[in-house]
Formats: structure tokens, sequence, C-alpha cells
């Protein structure tokens, strides 16, 4: 009985956050919506060009429907979206469909993310834990030093510094380009390297320092120092009461970092490249192609939204008090 | 004696992996031994068409240039010579006849004909197309076959800058295939262009890349044609100097000016600089205060100096041209920068003191797109509000809600420009002509206009430019717009790169047939 009320309350919880989940991106859509089509600039004029008649702008706005009422157009839309089409590219690729141009980019944006998070996610592993164990040492000054230095260089600059050390210099990665996972995967870990780490490394320091300020406090408690009197490894301790419970911030903000990966790089591709979905988005911006942003702010929306019920899947499996049990 | 065993290092096994691994990205195009020219649209992230008729980006002229061939062409003294034309002559003021090459082929393999000629022309008219060049063709009367090779253009009036319109430069009079445009349909053929040109159009991903392959029934003779290039679109310039740095490209269509000293430098490379057929301006609106005053315009126009902005903007990579017309298109070499350009504070406040508007005038200037463009705005706002005390402030938008706003009316001043403009009825005419499409200033003057209409019915080149001069002494007069300066026109390339000639128009696509990659 315990058992099933147990399981009963999970999914009481995990179809609450779902719900939640699915409103927000819903509320969101038409946030983005409304915000694109109140903005100043018109599609017309991207996509016919300079000298267009009335006639023309008129035609072109009558055969988008955007001369419909927006409240209108975004039912439409929202109806579309739930059966999978979110419609054709107005300006930017005239014509070819959304979900097309979206299927090419998000996998390299997914692709570069993941591999940045895999990098920032190892090494602040390793520097958050040298640097809590070795408080005060030379190795956390180091480590500690770096981080602040992460953090407070901007992508941009940290990409060119990248590609003159790296690229120009020791000739060992292009300097420019990306080549798709499903071309080639050990060209795609070779062209994205820089890009990701780029990407990486202000998250890696971010992550460094919460996890050696999580494990520092976890380190002084008090059912830490009496499993150290019963005669437990230090290893034991620090793996199975340090570690495992410093991890639960640790991974609440890794959670709140991925945001970046999907929303904040768009530099970073432009830098280096790198056909991704942030790029896409903002040409799409600049181009007024409604549909094309519409939809790139919704795969974003979605992808965070997915994120963040990971991370509290996560947090939940390693603390199941969360669920309110 | 004891064998050698081979040494490894560290530094070769990563050079080995970094190789191994870039084997697609280097070897991808060119499986099976064909030679590869990657030449980057550095500045662009966007094409939208393909289509001649509906072009109306530079970067969509880059790719359109190599597929297609127009009646005419400019050599590389900027002459107009034949292209698809064999030969062509001027019958009388308002027939022009054409006659065409033999054995001309489209990438379908149907041949050309003088009825893909006229239906390229008339196409390219039709309102239903709404064609960004359609004012070029506009003056077309009629189009006369004679036989299949032979053709004559009749315009309603003496029209001069038709020659120039029927090059195959930024002007969509690029000759289309009648019966395959037929049977695909406007948008398809967009997508898939089917030209003459040297390059056939193999593949375009959309915001990505085109990939071109070689016409091997191109008209023109020529041997060891380079076989494939790849035109990723890359929208930062400084990433396209990366790029050919680290030898992911081997030419770009654009350079970032303040790289391009020190690029100058690097012996791998090559700078290929001229002084470009474009303008830079502050465009004003005649019609709302403060710029429905001479005075005021012409105060403005003398209490900033050019010479700063081309230093500071373009990094001495511009010449301020004594008028709107770049310096390519004026009658001599040796003209001085007119008074109502000088910077002379003492006049500008004198002018100012004519005007309705006096100091502490406010008013807005429109600023957008990238560092270079928004920095004239900023040095002319401080500058002018220096000398003459006015508040002029700038506002931000993007390119598209600018664009909007200048079509729409919907602005005081906006600093603005175009590019790759070939005729000076294109600047005079279409930037301040009565109603012309590029005319956001609403200025209109009847001497002004007379003197257009002298210059389109003039067919001696000298006489005309003479014509154009007089007319745009009359524009300085009023100031309608603020002339800035033009800039110069740039391509990098790898020094194993040898054939390209650069034209102030900003040529390159037309290009790819005369390369060669050592």
């Amino acid at each position: 009985m315990g058992v099933i009320g147990g399981v009963t309350t999970r999914l009481i919880w995990y179809s609450q956050r779902f719900t939640g989940a699915l409103l927000l991106a819903v509320m969101g859509a038409g946030l983005i919506f409304f915000a694109m089509h109140a903005a100043p600039g018109d599609p017309a004029l991207a996509a016919l060009g300079e000298s267009a008649t009335p006639e023309a702008i008129a035609a072109f706005r009558r055969h988008w429907h955007l001369d419909d009422p927006v409240p209108l157009q975004f039912l439409w839309w929202l109806a579309s979206a739930f059966r999978g089409r979110f419609g054709e590219s107005l300006t930017i690729a005239s014509g070819t469909p959304v979900a097309a141009l979206i299927a090419a980019r998000l996998p390299n944006t997914i692709f570069i993310g993941l591999y940045a998070l895999l990098l920032a996610v190892l090494t602040s592993i390793a520097a958050g834990t040298i640097a809590a164990l070795r408080r005060g040492r030379n190795a956390d000054v180091i480590a500690t030093s770096t981080a602040i230095f992460g953090i407070s260089m901007p992508d941009f600059w940290l990409s060119y510094m990248l590609i003159y050390a790296f690229a120009l210099g020791a000739g060992w990665f292009p300097a420019y380009g990306f080549v798709q996972p499903q071309v080639s995967l050990a060209a795609a870990i070779h062209s994205g390297t820089l890009p990701a780490l780029a990407i990486a490394a202000p998250m890696a320091a971010s992550f460094t320092r919460i996890l050696r300020a999580c494990l520092i406090e976890e380190l002084q408690k008090d059912h830490v120092r009496v499993a150290r009197s019963f005669g437990y490894g230090k290893l034991f301790v620090f793996v199975h009461f340090v570690f495992r419970n410093a991890l639960i911030p640790y991974i609440t903000v890794i959670g709140l970092q991925i945001r970046y990966i999907f929303g904040g790089t768009v530099i970073i591709e432009r830098i280096f490249g790198v056909p991704g979905i942030g790029s896409l988005m903002v040409d799409a911006g600049f181009a007024r192609d409604f549909p094309v942003v519409q939809a790139c702010a919704l795969a974003f929306l979605l992808c965070v939204l997915v994120v963040n019920l990971t991370v509290d899947a996560i947090c939940t499996a390693l603390n199941p008090r969360r669920t309110g049990r | 004696m004891p064998a050698q065993s081979p040494t490894i290092s560290r530094r070769k096994v990563l050079h080995w992996t970094a190789a191994a691994a870039t084997l697609p990205l280097a070897v991808r195009p060119s499986l099976a031994g064909e030679s590869l020219l990657r030449a980057g649209i550095t500045g662009f992230s966007v094409i939208n068409t393909l289509d001649p008729a509906k072009a109306s980006l530079l970067s969509e002229y880059y790719v359109i240039w190599a597929a297609f061939n127009s009646l005419l062409k400019f050599d590389s003294n900027m002459q107009i010579t034949g292209d698809l034309a064999e030969t062509f002559r001027v019958i009388d003021s308002t027939t022009l006849e054409f006659k065409l090459r033999s054995g001309v082929k489209f990438h379908d393999g149907s041949k050309l004909t003088s009825d893909d000629v006229k239906f390229s022309l008339e196409r390219l008219a039709d309102e239903a197309i709404a064609s960004p060049n359609r004012a070029k063709v506009a003056a077309i009367a009629d189009i006369r076959i004679l036989d299949p090779d032979r053709l004559q253009i009749i315009t309603r009036a003496p029209f001069a800058p038709l020659l120039t319109y029927l090059t195959n430069t930024r002007t969509g009079t690029q000759i289309v295939p009648y019966k395959t445009l037929k049977t695909a349909g406007d948008e398809a053929f967009g997508k898939k262009p089917i030209g003459t040109g040297a390059y056939v159009v193999k593949q375009w991903n959309s915001n990505e890349s085109v990939e071109l392959a070689a016409f091997p029934e191109y008209f023109q003779p020529g041997t060891d044609r380079i076989e494939r290039v790849l035109m990723p679109l890359i929208p930062e310039e400084s990433s396209g100097t990366t790029a050919l740095l680290g030898g992911q490209i081997d030419l770009t269509s654009t350079a970032p000016f303040a790289d391009v000293p020190g690029l100058r430098q690097k012996p791998t490379l090559r700078v290929y600089t001229t002084s470009g057929l474009n303008t830079r301006y502050i465009a004003l609106n005649n019609r709302k205060p403060p710029f429905d005053d001479v005075h005021f315009r012409r105060a403005l126009s003398m209490a900033f100096d050019r010479n700063v902005l081309v230093k500071a903007v373009v990094f001495g990579e511009g010449t301020v041209s004594p008028g709107l017309l770049p310096p390519a298109l004026q009658p001599r070499a040796d003209l001085p920068l007119p008074e109502a350009m000088t910077f002379n504070p003492e006049r500008a406040r004198g002018e100012l003191a004519k005007s309705r508007y006096q100091s502490g005038t406010e008013a807005t200037v429109l600023i957008w797109g990238s560092n270079w463009w928004r920095r004239i705005g900023e040095l002319f706002v401080a500058q002018t509000n220096q000398v003459l005390g006015t508040k002029l402030s700038l506002q931000v938008g993007d390119p598209n809600a600018v664009f909007a706003r200048l079509r729409a009316g919907d602005f005081q001043a906006a600093v603005w420009g175009w590019l790759g403009l070939v005729d000076p009825d294109e600047y005079l005419g279409e930037m301040l002509g009565k109603g012309a499409f590029r005319n956001y200033q609403g200025y209109e003057n009847p001497s002004f206009e007379e003197l257009l209409a002298q210059g389109r019915a003039e067919l001696d080149t000298a006489r005309r430019r003479q014509i154009y001069h007089e007319a745009e002494q009359v524009m300085l007069a009023d100031m309608p717009l603020i002339p800035c300066f033009c800039s110069n026109v740039h391509n990098l390339a790898t020094s194993r790169l040898s054939g390209f000639e650069q034209l102030p128009y900003s040529n390159y696509g037309d290009q790819f047939a005369n390369l060669k990659l050592t």
C-alpha cells in the first residue's frame, strides 16, 4: 500500500510538472507571437525587396494571412503546431517548411551544447573536488582564480583567443566551419571542439565554484564527522555522504546554465560558423520571418522545459522528500 | 647496425588525429579528385532567391553572376561589351539591335534564342513579378524578334541607361530560359535556377551555403576551370577573415575595413582593393521639420568633416566624393569638393542663422546595422551638435525596421547607402528623382528633373556625365540628402589563387570561371 501510494504521489507530482510545463510552453509561444507582430518592420519588405509595389506587398500579406487579426493568426498557428506543422518560411528560406529548417539546425545546437556541457561538467567535477579537498592550498587558489577568470571572460573574446591559439597558431582545429555529426562524428567532434570550449569555459567556471562551495559545506556537516569517526574510509564518506548531497545544488545550477547553451550561443555560432538554431532565429528575426522565429522560440522553450523537468527528476531521485512524501 | 625505430612525438599524433578528423571537411566536396574553390559570401546570412528578376540582395547576385549571363557585361576597363550578345549596335536614338552568340546553351541543354531574351526582359517588367529592378526596363516599348539570333529593343524615348541596365550586374536583366521557367514555375525556378553561366547551381542550403558545379557546355572557351565552387554564407566579416587565414576558405566577397591594413602585410594573402561604386549618405525627410528647411540642411552638410568619417569609420578605406556620385562616375577625377560639402563651421553657422530652425533644434537620426554603419551616425551627430548647437539624437533600429520606416516616410533622418550601382541615373535618378523608388527624401525640383531627362536621352558618355554633374550641383544647392563618402571594395584571397579581376561594382561569381588555384 505504501509503495503504491508512493508511486501514485510521484505520478501526480510528475503530471503536475508536465502540465505546468505545457501551459508555460503555450503561454510563452503566445507572448513571442504577439511580441513579434507588435515589433516594427514587415516581412513583405524583406521578401519582396526595395521597390516592391503596394499591390505586391498586399498580395504577399494576403497570401500569408498577415492581415488577419493577430489573435486569430495565433490560434491558427497553435492549431497547426499541435498537429506538428509549423508553417513555411516567409523570407529567409522562402517556402521551405519550418520544421525542415529546425530539423536541420537543432541537432547541431544540441551536439555542440552537449559537447560543451560534457567538457564543463568533467572539468568542474575535477577542479571543484580538488579545490574543496585542498581548501586554502595552491590547488584551491589556482582552481578558484581560474574560475573567476573563466566567468569574467566575454565569450566572443575567448572565441577569438581560441582561434588564434589553436586554429591559426597550432593548426590543430579549423578556424571556421562545422561538420555535422550525421556526416562524420569524428569530424563533428574535431570541428566542434573550439566552439564547445568557448561555451564550456564560463559554464565550467561557474560549476566549479558552486561545487566547491557545496562540497566544503557538506564536508563540515556533523554526519560526515560521525561517519569518519565510525571508521568509514575517506573515499567512501566523500562519495556517499558529501558528493551525493552536494550534487543537488550542483545539478540545479547545471539546469539553469543549459538555457545559455540554447539561447546565448548565437555569437559563438556566428564566429565559428556553426549552423545552429540560435543564428537561424536571429536571421529570421531580422528578416521578420515570423513562423521561423516562432518555431525556434518554441524549440528553445521546449528544450529548457525538458531540461528543467529532467533536473527536477534527478534531484527528486537524489532526494525523494522533494515530492512531498 | 641496429634498426632505426621511427619516433612518434605527441605533436605528430595530435596533427595526424586532427588531419584524420578534418578529412570529411577537406575531401568531401572533391572525392573524385575535382578541383574545388571555397568562396565565402561574407557579411551576409541570407539568400532569399536565385531568380534574377526577384533578387535584391548583393549576396544573391554573387551567385547569380556565376550562373547567368546578360546581353552585355562590363570588361576589365568598365567598358560595356557583349556577353550573350555577339554584337550590338545603336540603330537610332530609341532602337538597339543585338545579335546573339550562336550555340549558347542553358544548363538544361536547351538552346538560347531571341525568345528567351524577350521573355526575360518582359518578365522583369511584369508588375505581377514585383521585381525590384522593374523600373530599369520600364522605358522599353517593344522587343522585336528578327530571327532566333537577332532582336531589337525599342524604347519609348531615348534612354541612355538601358545599355548599362542590360549588363550582368545588379540589374535583374540576366537571361532565363523561357520554356523551362514556364514549366517549373517562378517559385521553383528561384530555388533551382537555370542559366547560361559558367556554373550550375547544384545545391542551395538556406542560410548555409550554395554549391556550384562547372557547366561543361559553357560558351566561353577555357581550360582547367575549377570544377566545383562552395559558397558558404559567413555573416561576420571577421569570421570570413579567420576562415581564410585558417585555410577553410580561399576567397571572400568582402573584408572588415579595420583589418585591411594589417592583412596587406600577410604574405599568404592577396588583398584586392578598388574604389567602389557605392554611396553612403544621411537621408533627410524633406517633408518633415526641421529638414523641410534648405538652410538647415545646408548648415548640417557644412558642420561635419567627411574626412574624419573616412578615417574613423572605414579606417581610410574610402573616398570623399564631390557629390552623391562615386568618383568613378564623376566627369573628371580632379573635381574639388564643393563648398556645400566642405567642413566650414563659420559658413555652417551662417546658414543656420538663415534657417527657421536654430541651435537647440531637436531631431532623430536613425542608425542600424554593423558597428561601422552606426559610427557614421554617431560622428555626424556629435560633430554637427558641437558646431551648430543642435540637439540631434540617435535611434538604433534593425535594418528591416529602419527600411520600413524610410519607405513609409516615418523618419526625420537616417544613415543609409547603396552598393553596386553602376549608372549615374541609379544614384541621382533613383535616389532623388520625383517619385523614384529610392527617393525616401521626398525631393523634387523641376530643374533637376529636366537635367535627369537630358541625361537619360544623351547617348554620348562624356556629355552624359557632364549633364549628371550639373544635376548634382542643383541637388547640392538643395541638399535633400547629405552625401558622406564612398567606400573601397575589398576581396581577400589566399596567395594560391590567381585570375581574380576585381571591378568596382563588387563583382564576384562572374570571376569564378577565370580563377586558378594552385
